[in-house]
């Protein structure tokens, strides 16, 4: 007879029993055998065969797993060796995690809801963090970026408020270079500056920043290919044209091409040799809009606009922003004293350009987006990130609600698990491992999710710029991110449905059939309290989305001060394409000649600027109040305009006459300004006559008329002043052509580049904006976000809805009994439905009234961000109300539905 | 009945057959697996593995109890009897089983099924 007992024993040893227990079993189980191998011999079997068949009864037997279910102290799966089993707080995590994603794989529809679910609500943060990662927290994608600081002027001013950042002049920056003791090395940086770029007989509009040569190898950057620039290449004014063209364009415009070192390309209608590619990542400082080239300092002549070209010899052009790498155990502020010292050193030795001016230091990672992009962005930052945060609980709750129902189904499980012997504690961390588990799921769901969903978003990115724009990062930032909040979430949503099953009262729960385990009445109480807080808090979501989308309704409406209806603007360059000044000014008599002839054409003018781009210049001085340079500098916007300008843009003359043919070179120089600047700098005096000095310029201009204020800047800025001057005496090799229009500007843009084009068809002519266009572009961030806010709002809405449904169901499901027995009383489909309906639809007001309440609260918060709607906006609260109320009664009406269809005979026998 | 219906079968009903048999005799496990494999005319039939741990389930909720005993001639055996709390859930399970199969017949028209 073989040896069964250790046969069994040795099946028996991964369970890990008392000695007692395990003796017992192999006792009994052994005399099964014994039985069953005696009955085959008795059946006239050998005693080989039979002692086969049993043991292959026991091998094919899943005794161990069966035992490991009923055992109070067998452990759930063996304990690998190494690992001590008690006395250890997270001794048997592995053995946690198996088991949870165990119970997770047995319940596939309850997993893929719940990590649908929370994956949506982690994708919106991810997305929305992404966004943030990439424009505020980690904007330089350069080495040591704490050790690079970036160098400033800051124009000191009378009145308190923001100090006004400008660049450096090239001369005051190489004093700076040569003087400092605080930097390794200081390099400088213009900002993007269009170029005309011709490969070929096409010519197209690029951006190029005008760098020192020392610039990359100060930001620690390495070309992806060929070299950056030699210190010999910016030594000597105009002699090396060489250019390093950037990642994007590289593969926007040369299409990635390997031999693109070498090549020669014309900027300017000035022929370039490019001898590198900086790396992918790399699109300058500027955090948000980046150039597609970099060209040496020495070539500054070449590429900037005419205002421009003496930068490197006149100190008054402040065109560079210097970018310093600290000497190692040089402090920020060290460097401060040293540099200033030198500014007042500088200031005293040509006070003419420096006086009022002293040099700041910042780090060069808050140099990466302006004070007023940093604010805005701040702001937009913060709000997006609550919202997407009220989604992710929304999320959270409705798992946590489907967690409270499987808990009930569960209870049997758990109150035998504490019957034989299992700590609250144990039970704790394995509800809490299956919840966090299930976070980590929906998290590496919900990191794609916010990836695509960054790709959709960045695809709204202007066209124009597109290469331009920097792209989302996904760095270690994102991924440690996401996994904390998968982690947190997993906690939040799991923490209050666990504590709630440790609690199980065992002796109860054991008698209870397991049909029968229905949730408890308390359990319905927390759903309903989340269900209450979900509704309120997508009502606040929905409400925060429309006032947004209002505000942004009310800002089409904003009188920019010009008519951009039938306006069409083209951007041309003429001096880029290698015109001398004579050629230019005949270019633009030529071009106002013709197409003013074209079928359709109102009226047309040229004007350097640009709405909603136009510079500030500081340095203005009016005749009679010289000394008040001294203390404060005078702002204004300063536009050079021709013939004809106000009246193709709708601009109405307050006072005094228009440009005319008779200012041109040789006779009085003029200017008009706006009625802003006319009350602000001559209170309670006619500014007609009086005489005012553009900074740069050594004669004064006579006041010859006053127009009405137009936005400038932005839409919807507050006044600012603006100064225009006639093209005729303030040439500019660089012009916008505004085009009024009797009818869709869009019907004769083809008729108007053609004509352009027989003047002159080398000229690039693709950059051509509608006035309706500008106003678009004006108001593209405001869109980006209310479209973010709407699609947050309604992803909360239906995450809301779902939570509601599933409740609905639930708790119906939970009633059929009684709903059966009330019915077999009498009760009618409809009373039933009405029962059902109500029952749900009293938690929705609930929640709508808390969420009004919070609305209104909130709204108070926002208003000061909103434009022209009111804290309490009574459209937006009602119409928010009235489509989250219908989504809840489709909700709350599908599982009533289904009650009032219970057959109470069946319903009654089901229990 | 086939494998699969005898799987959910015994998931059902095991525990209402084993306090069945318990009702008028303690018997030991064996003689528990023969009886339901007999009675049923081999059509039920239950493993080691299941057997086993059931009865270890039930004893543990306290609708079993298991004693060790010795009778002449015979191995030392564990016999199972019913407790009181057994016998009320038998006699629970056993008016939820009628209540199924009443139900099941007037559905199916299977009568005394």
């Amino acid at each position: 007879m073989p040896e069964w007992k250790s046969e069994i024993r040795k099946r028996l040893a991964a369970l890990n029993l008392p000695p007692a227990r395990e003796q017992e079993i192999v006792e009994e189980l052994s005399d099964h055998l014994e039985n069953l191998y005696e009955e085959i011999v008795a059946e006239g079997a050998t005693p080989e065969k039979a002692s086969r068949e049993v043991l292959s009864s026991l091998s094919h037997s899943d005794l161990l797993a069966e035992l490991r279910a009923t055992e109070p102290n067998a452990p759930p799966e063996p304990i690998p060796a190494g690992l001590e089993n008690s006395g250890r707080l997270f001794g048997g995590l592995g053995q946690d995690l198996r088991y949870a994603a165990r119970m997770l794989r047995k319940t596939p529809g309850f997993t893929a809801v719940a990590v649908l679910t929370l994956a949506l609500g982690i994708g919106a943060n991810t997305a929305v963090f992404t966004i943030i990662n990439t424009l505020l927290l980690n904007p330089l994608p350069v080495e040591h970026a704490s050790q690079l600081v970036a160098v400033n002027t800051a124009v000191a001013k009378s009145t308190s408020g923001p100090v006004d950042l400008r660049p450096i002049s090239f001369l005051n920056l190489k004093d700076y270079r040569e003087k400092n003791r605080a930097f390794s090395s200081l390099a400088g940086y213009s900002s993007p500056t269009a170029l005309t770029i011709s490969t070929g007989p096409e010519s197209q509009r690029v951006f190029a920043e005008v760098v020192t040569g020392n610039y990359f190898d100060t930001l620690g950057i390495r070309p992806l290919m060929g070299r950056f620039f030699l210190p010999e290449e910016d030594a000597t004014q105009g002699a090396n044209p060489v250019v390093v063209v950037g990642y994007a364009a590289w593969q926007g415009r040369f299409g990635g091409a390997s031999d693109v070192l070498g090549r020669s390309i014309k900027l300017n209608n000035i022929a370039f040799t490019i001898i590198g590619v900086a790396p992918q990542g790399f699109k300058g400082i500027n955090a948000i809009f980046g150039p597609d080239m970099w060209v040496p300092s020495m070539m500054a002549e070449q590429v900037l606009p005419t205002q421009q070209h003496n930068a490197l010899v006149d100190r008054s052009i402040l065109v560079f922003t210097g970018a310093g790498h600290l000497k190692s155990g040089v402090s920020l502020s060290q460097a401060q004293a040293d540099m200033k010292t030198i500014g007042v050193a500088l200031e005293k030795e040509y006070p003419d350009a420096n006086q009022g001016q002293t040099v700041t230091l910042q780090p060069l990672t808050q140099a990466a987006l302006a004070a007023n992009q940093r604010q805005g962005l701040l702001f937009g930052s913060v709000l997006l990130m609550a919202i997407v945060g009220f989604v992710l609980l929304i999320a959270c709750s409705n798992v946590a609600n489907l967690l409270l129902a499987r808990a009930a189904a569960r209870r049997q499980e758990i109150a035998v698990r504490m019957a034989l012997g299992a700590s609250r504690w144990r039970l704790l961390r394995q509800l809490l491992t299956e919840s966090v588990l299930l976070g980590l799921l929906s998290g590496i769901l919900g990191f794609f999710f916010g990836y695509e969903g960054c790709q959709l978003l960045w695809s709204f990115r202007p066209a124009e710029v597109a290469l331009n724009f920097v792209d989302p990062h996904l760095n270690a930032n994102v991924f440690v991110f996401v996994l904390v909040v998968a982690l947190f979430t997993g906690l939040i949503f799991g923490i209050g449905p666990a504590l709630r099953s440790s609690r199980t009262p065992i002796a109860e729960t054991l008698k209870e059939e397991a049909r029968t385990a229905g949730r408890s009445a308390r359990s319905i109480t927390l759903a309903n309290a989340l269900l209450v807080g979900q509704v309120a808090v997508s009502l606040v979501l929905l409400v925060t989305a429309a006032l947004f989308l209002r505000s942004v309704q009310r800002e089409y409406t904003i009188d920019p001060g010009f008519e951009t209806k039938n306006l069409a603007l083209l951007l041309l360059y003429p001096g880029q394409q290698g015109y001398d000044r004579t050629k230019t000014e005949q270019f633009y008599k030529d071009v106002r000649d013709r197409l003013v002839t074209i079928p359709g054409v109102a009226s047309l003018s040229w004007a350097t600027n640009l709405p909603f781009w136009q510079g500030v210049e500081t340095g203005i001085v009016i005749e009679g109040q010289e000394q008040r340079k001294k203390s404060e500098a005078i702002s204004s916007v300063v536009n050079t305009i021709d013939l004809d300008y106000f009246s193709t843009m709708g601009i109405p003359l307050r006072a005094g006459r228009d440009f005319t043919q008779d200012d041109r070179g040789g006779a009085t120089l003029a200017a008009i300004v706006n009625d802003t600047m006319a009350s602000q700098y001559w209170p309670g005096q006619d500014a007609l006559g009086k005489r005012l000095q553009l900074p740069g310029q050594k004669e004064f201009r006579q006041i010859v008329g006053i127009v009405k204020t137009s936005n400038y800047q932005t839409l919807g800025e507050a006044p600012q002043s603006c100064v225009y001057v006639p093209l005729r005496q303030n040439y500019s090799e660089s012009m916008v052509l505004y085009v009024r229009t009797e009818r869709n500007p869009v019907q004769i843009i083809s008729a108007l580049q053609s004509e352009i084009r027989n003047i002159d068809p080398a000229l690039p002519i693709d950059d051509i904006r509608t006035g309706t266009k500008l106003i678009e572009q004006a108001l593209w961030g405001a869109k980006i976000g209310v479209g973010l806010l709407g699609v947050f709002g309604f992803l909360a809405l239906g995450l809301a809805s779902i939570g509601l449904y599933g409740i609905m169901a639930y708790s119906v499901n939970q009633r059929r009994r009684e709903i059966g027995i009330r019915m077999a009383l009498g009760a009618g489909q409809a009373s039933v439905l009405s029962l059902i309906l109500r029952q749900g639809m009293t938690l929705v007001i609930c929640g709508v009234g808390l969420g009004l309440t919070l609305s209104m609260l909130l709204g108070r918060v926002l208003s000061r961000f909103l434009y022209g709607v009111g804290a309490i906006d009574l459209p937006s609260l009602a119409g928010a109300s009235l489509i989250l109320l219908s989504v809840a009664v489709i909700a709350c009406y599908l599982p009533a539905r289904s009650a009032s269809h219970v057959d109470p005979l069946v319903a009654l026998h089901e229990s | 009945m086939g494998g699969n219906m005898d799987q959910e079968w015994k998931k059902g009903s095991a525990e209402l057959l084993i306090l069945s048999l318990l009702e008028d005799q303690p018997r030991h496990g064996y003689d528990i697996g023969k009886l339901i494999e007999s009675r049923s005319g081999g059509k039920l039939r239950f493993h080691i593995a299941s057997l086993y741990p059931l009865l270890y389930r039930l004893e543990s909720r306290g609708w079993i109890q298991g004693r060790w005993i010795e009778k002449p001639n015979h191995r030392r055996r564990r016999y199972y009897r019913l407790t009181s709390q057994g016998e009320k859930t038998l006699a629970r399970q056993r008016q939820s089983w009628r209540e199924f199969i009443g139900a099941v017949s007037r559905i199916t028209g299977v009568e005394h099924a």
